[in-house]
């Protein structure tokens, strides 16, 4: 038996659907978090009995004359999948919005169950709902709930699985429509048939058109003048709280004044590296290599930097269920209109710091085609849960004093999409269109601490999860391909290894952004694509663990010959920030690619997507590295690099451009033609 | 006038909805914005305005305002 | 003796890596350990409410 949870947007399908099942889907405080039809066996407390049944959540919809593309799957599923039982979840601060749908659902012919969600709400606020009459006038039953609170669940799912195998009646028919105007008339009338009922059964303490606090708080949040400043320091919070402060205290320790020190994760996981050599004392060195360097080497730093994402992913929950998403959406509409896109991009953007897959998934909810395009090869710009590693190592080892340097790449990472939407743009032909925004903004909630812990354990669970699968297969390969060259022997020297040797032409290629031929830097940059924790998981095994990243002494004893090679370990800070740059600004990882796939739907965007990002990732990474380089007076490497690095750059921007010229060219061709034409 | 000449706090009637968007305007009317309904200008700048429809506040763009023809 | 123990260790880490990948795999999951990758086969859109249960 399947039974499906119906409603308006935001009006806490997902809420009750992880009640019902004892699942954690996604929840958030907007409208448009669920894109996608999901199902799962309702619980067993409440079965009551049934066996076999089967909760299905749908993306939120107005009504069953589908906008967008998550209306459609619902309107869809409802009508072709016929559902058992139909659980219309209503959000009992707007009444009147919501019958609408209601009293489609009703008119399908499948049992409906109302369930008036957000009661916890109305009642705060004094305002009542008569729910037998309204049940009599619907003609179906109605449960009051909470699921915020779980209250009425248990009423709710009893009622539900109760009504299954019954018939059901439409209170009001909606006349068959044969045009534009005639169904227009016909929601006239529905909608007149909802007002009735609203009126009769609804007693409002506050009116919704009271001007109250949350109105305030949008007017300071939402400011021409402080709607952006406020954003950056919001972001610069989470960045900072999870990078520098409580995440970093978790992860490195605390050593207090009398000397007592805290450990932290990162050296827990040093003393059980050494505790595992202590152990193999005697073994065959390779394989004790393999297990402490490799293995929990590679891991374990990646490993390390689980309090700051576990940290982070627990104050963007919090915002999230707070309901701030929607305003940050508004604040930066206009912003994004200057550059073709809209607010719309922005929700799909802030998912995107979690991981760059769900947020090129949110794009579905933007109409526009090309604006969708755009969003879902603009969203790994943004940096992602796994670039958080990449982004703390390198901010915390080259620039120690100035942890503000890891924040500033969120930053920069707005910059970038900004840049690449008006590249976007003028290589498409895009021509300011008449584009209209509206966003709906939910009630502000006290965001739920515990649910927030909850996301985050989650969340936290799964970068251990990947860490122990992908990211230790990769790392025991790149080991292995490290410490053995093509005959299959051991080398001597790393550089003569497998990996060494098959990194070094892209080594070449990388050169210029670095400023030194370094095959280590180029696997970490290649295996970066598998999962961008990668990069600090390969670089920890190339270089024997982190500290040796810019340790003079110990590389030195243990990498040996190669001009290139020890000139790795004076790697410039500028250096380290343009590889910062280069990785968090090419192609996201395999996964996100897919994802973008998936969005996109055109081969052509995709490859011009991944082409944008190739470009844009190596010409920042370069330009930072070569005017970085300038500015600090130090030497540049090699003069081939800063030409090699030039030409690629200059390569890009020429493609850019002549696109771009190309496309001007067509849409004047287009005009002149519509033009005679008219003639 | 369209929703641009409004004043904050007021309620209005809606006229007419020209956005040139059959589905927009569809969407619209699903979230009761059509005309002969009633909607309240919550705030109004230059950028856009929050407008409350059917218990519901939605902030929409100038664009989309200037679509909107109320009296 | 402990080489060997070491090369089990080592096989038995490696070993439930990759199968833990190559079932999540086959389960459909598109990111390994990604919480929302249950419902993300990412081509849903299409679906048009025929998906079976697994």
């Amino acid at each position: 038996m399947r039974i499906a949870l119906a409603g308006n947007p935001n009006s806490g399908k997902t809420t009750m659907y992880n009640v019902l099942t004892g699942r954690n889907e996604k929840v958030g405080n907007w409208a448009g978090v669920t894109v996608d039809k999901i199902e799962s066996p309702l619980r067993k407390k409440y079965s009551v009995g049934s066996e076999g049944v089967i909760i299905v959540d749908l993306p939120g919809a107005y009504s069953m004359s589908p906008f967008t593309s998550e209306e459609s799957i619902t309107s869809d599923y409802v009508r072709n999948a016929r559902p058992d039982v139909i659980v219309n979840i209503v959000d009992s601060t707007n009444l009147s919005r919501s019958l609408f749908f209601t009293t489609q659902l009703l008119e399908i012919g499948i049992p409906v169950v109302v369930a008036l969600n957000k009661t916890d709400i109305t009642d705060k606020r004094h305002n009542k709902i008569n729910t037998k009459l309204l049940s009599e006038r619907l003609g179906c039953p109605v449960v009051s709930t909470s699921a915020d609170d779980g209250k009425g669940v248990d009423k709710l799912a009893r009622v539900a699985l109760n009504s299954a195998g019954g018939t059901q009646a439409a209170p009001f028919v909606g006349k068959k429509a044969t045009d534009r105007a005639s169904a227009e008339k016909a929601d006239r009338e529905r909608f007149a048939f909802v007002n009735k009922i609203v009126s009769a059964v609804e007693t409002r303490e506050t009116k919704a058109s009271d001007l109250g606090i949350q109105d305030k708080i949008d007017d300071i949040l939402t400011n021409k003048w402080l709607g952006i400043p406020i954003f950056a320091v919001v972001m610069f919070l989470v960045f900072q709280i999870s990078q520098s402060w409580l995440g970093a205290w978790i992860a490195e320790g605390i050593v207090f004044e009398n000397g007592f020190e805290l450990y932290g994760l990162v050296t827990l996981i040093d003393m059980l590296g050494a505790w595992v050599a202590g152990l193999m004392e005697g073994a065959n060195p390779l394989l004790t290599s393999l297990i402490v360097d490799g293995i929990i080497g590679g891991v374990g730093a990646v490993v390390g930097f689980l309090p700051l994402v576990m940290v982070m992913y627990f104050l963007i929950a919090l915002l999230e269920d707070l309901g701030y998403m929607a305003r940050v959406a508004v604040v930066l509409d206009p912003v994004f209109k200057r550059v073709g896109l809209s607010g719309r991009s922005v929700i799909p953007f802030v998912i995107g710091t979690g991981c760059a897959v769900p947020g090129v998934m949110a794009c579905r909810t933007i109409r526009d085609e090309r604006e969708r395009r755009a969003t879902a090869m603009l969203a790994p710009f943004m940096p992602c849960g796994a670039k958080l590693p990449v982004i703390s190592l390198f901010a915390g080892a080259f620039f120690g004093e100035s942890r503000w340097v890891g924040v500033s790449m969120y930053f920069v990472g707005i910059l970038v999409i900004l840049l690449g939407a008006f590249v976007v743009n003028s290589v498409t032909g895009y021509k300011a269109r008449k584009s209209y925004f509206i966003m709906e903004l939910p009630e502000y909630k006290a965001p739920s601490v515990s649910k927030a812990l909850i996301s985050m354990c989650q969340r936290g669970w799964s970068y251990i999860v990947k860490a122990g699968t992908v990211i230790l297969v990769c790392n025991f390969a790149v080991h292995l391909m490290q410490s053995y060259g093509w005959n299959l022997r051991p080398v001597e020297n790393a550089g003569d290894s497998i990996l060494a040797t098959a990194a070094f032409p892209f080594a070449y290629l990388f050169a210029p952004v670095v400023g030194v031929v370094a095959w280590q830097f180029a696997a970490a940059t290649i295996t970066g694509f598998i999962a961008k924790e990668n990069v600090v998981g390969t670089l920890a095994v190339c270089f024997v663990g982190l500290e040796n990243l810019i340790n003079l002494d110990e590389l030195a004893m243990l990498e040996g010959t190669g001009a290139e090679i020890a000139g790795v370990m004076a790697i410039s800070r500028v250096a380290a920030l343009a590889f910062l740059v280069l990785n968090l600004f090419t192609p996201p990882c395999f996964a996100a690619i897919g994802a973008m796939n998936a969005e996109i739907k055109s081969k052509k965007w995709l490859f011009g997507g991944i082409a944008l990002q190739l470009g844009m990732g190596y010409s920042l990474g370069f330009m930072v590295y070569f005017f970085g380089t300038l500015f600090t007076g130090a030497g540049f490497g090699a003069a081939w690099m800063p030409i090699l690095g030039w030409t690629v750059v200059l390569v890009f921007t020429l493609t850019i451009l002549l696109l771009s010229l190309k496309s001007k060219r067509q849409a004047a061709e287009k005009a002149d033609a519509k033009a005679t034409a008219t003639v | 006038m369209t929703l641009l000449n409004a004043e904050n706090g007021k309620t209005y009637t809606v006229k007419n909805i020209e956005t040139g968007d059959a589905e927009l305007e569809a969407f619209l009317f699903s979230l009761g914005c059509y005309s002969g309904e009633k909607i309240t200008v919550v705030k109004l700048r230059k950028s856009g305005c929050v407008v409350l429809i059917k218990d519901g506040r939605y902030n929409i763009d100038s664009a989309l305002a200037g679509a909107i023809e109320i009296e | 003796m402990t080489d060997i123990i070491a090369i089990a260790v080592i096989l038995l880490v490696v070993g439930a890596a990759l199968g833990y990948i190559i079932w999540a795999k086959k389960k459909g999951r598109r990111c390994i350990g990604c919480p929302d990758s249950k419902g993300c086969s990412g081509n849903c859109s299409s679906c048009q409410g025929n998906c079976k249960t697994k």
